[in-house]
């Protein structure tokens, strides 16, 4: 029988012209000492437990699984449905706080819950936690699978197309009262037909966006 | 057979999935179309729908975050 033991990390080899990790593996045959040990050196990027868990994206069921879970762990520690996009109005609030301005009378604003949110700050607001969270994960995840690139803008069109697109739909979660999280994915995970109702028109907004996005961007 | 070449860095879902779409209409049988990619996604959905299709294909990772979708038309 064949042992592999696994240093993760043990070790880095740098080659002559590239930095790829390089980990430890040690073989150990059956009932061998240390001394019949056979070390050797693989690329921690052929192997098996790298692939499958760092490098190759999971499948569409792990992630909905994994969703699913957390978002009633969510729900049970902090008493709300996960959400998402309301926390960036916060954000908003608070940098337009910093700079002298007050939207204690804004209507978004005014309710004592908001209020309350917005007297806490961020440090005790946890959507801003999981949305720092969503942004550091994603960043360890791709840097792990090394894939990370920050990607060219290819046209003037594109940068009107993010900025527009962006504005519609935090103006449109926010009149919603939630985006495809908070108003979908915690409406229906919470039974209400609400979600349903969010989920048929974002459907019909998918299409048409798309109509849009062939027509403007091909 | 000619190869071709299709440049879709930059693009996002699901630009570069249309775009090979309608690249390798104009192909012939036997050519080759080549997607360059660097949205993990289309390395997904680019793939698949050629798979479905009934061609040959193959990914290889060219860079970090960057792919290259070789495709096969075969019908």
């Amino acid at each position: 029988m064949i042992i592999y033991y696994d240093f993760y990390f043990a070790k880095f080899v740098c080659q002559k012209d590239d930095l790829y990790p390089y980990f430890l593996v040690i073989r150990l045959n059956g009932g061998s000492t240390l001394e019949k040990l056979n070390a050797r050196m693989v690329k921690i990027t052929n192997h098996e437990t790298y692939k499958r868990w760092l490098k190759t994206a999971w499948p569409y069921v792990t992630g909905a699984v994994l969703l699913s879970l957390f978002q009633i762990v969510t729900l049970a520690t902090t008493g709300s449905p996960w959400g998402v996009s309301g926390a960036f109005a916060n954000w908003g609030a608070w940098i337009y706080e910093a700079f002298g301005g007050s939207v204690d009378k804004w209507y978004y604003f005014s309710s004592e819950g908001a209020q309350a949110t917005l007297n806490n700050g961020v440090l005790n607001n946890p959507d801003s936690w999981r949305n720092i969270g969503i942004i550091a994960g994603s960043l360890i995840s791709v840097l792990l699978a090394s894939q990370f690139k920050i990607k060219k803008i290819k046209s003037f069109r594109q940068v009107i197309a993010a900025v527009v697109g962006g504005l519609l739909m935090g103006y449109g979660a926010r009149i919603a009262y939630g985006c495809n999280i908070g108003a979908l994915f915690g409406g229906i995970a919470s039974l209400s037909l609400s979600g349903w109702v969010f989920a048929i028109f974002m459907f019909a907004g998918a299409v048409i966006g798309s109509k849009l996005l062939v027509k403007f961007f091909m | 057979m000619k190869e071709v070449m299709l440049d879709c860095f930059g693009e996002a879902c699901p630009i570069p999935l249309v775009k090979a779409e309608k690249k390798l209409k104009e192909l012939d049988i036997g050519d080759i179309l080549i997607v360059q990619i660097d949205h993990s996604c289309a390395m997904k959905n680019v793939p698949e729908w050629a798979m479905k299709e009934g061609h040959n294909v193959e990914v290889e990772e060219v860079n970090d975050g960057e792919w290259e979708v070789i495709i096969e038309k075969v019908k």
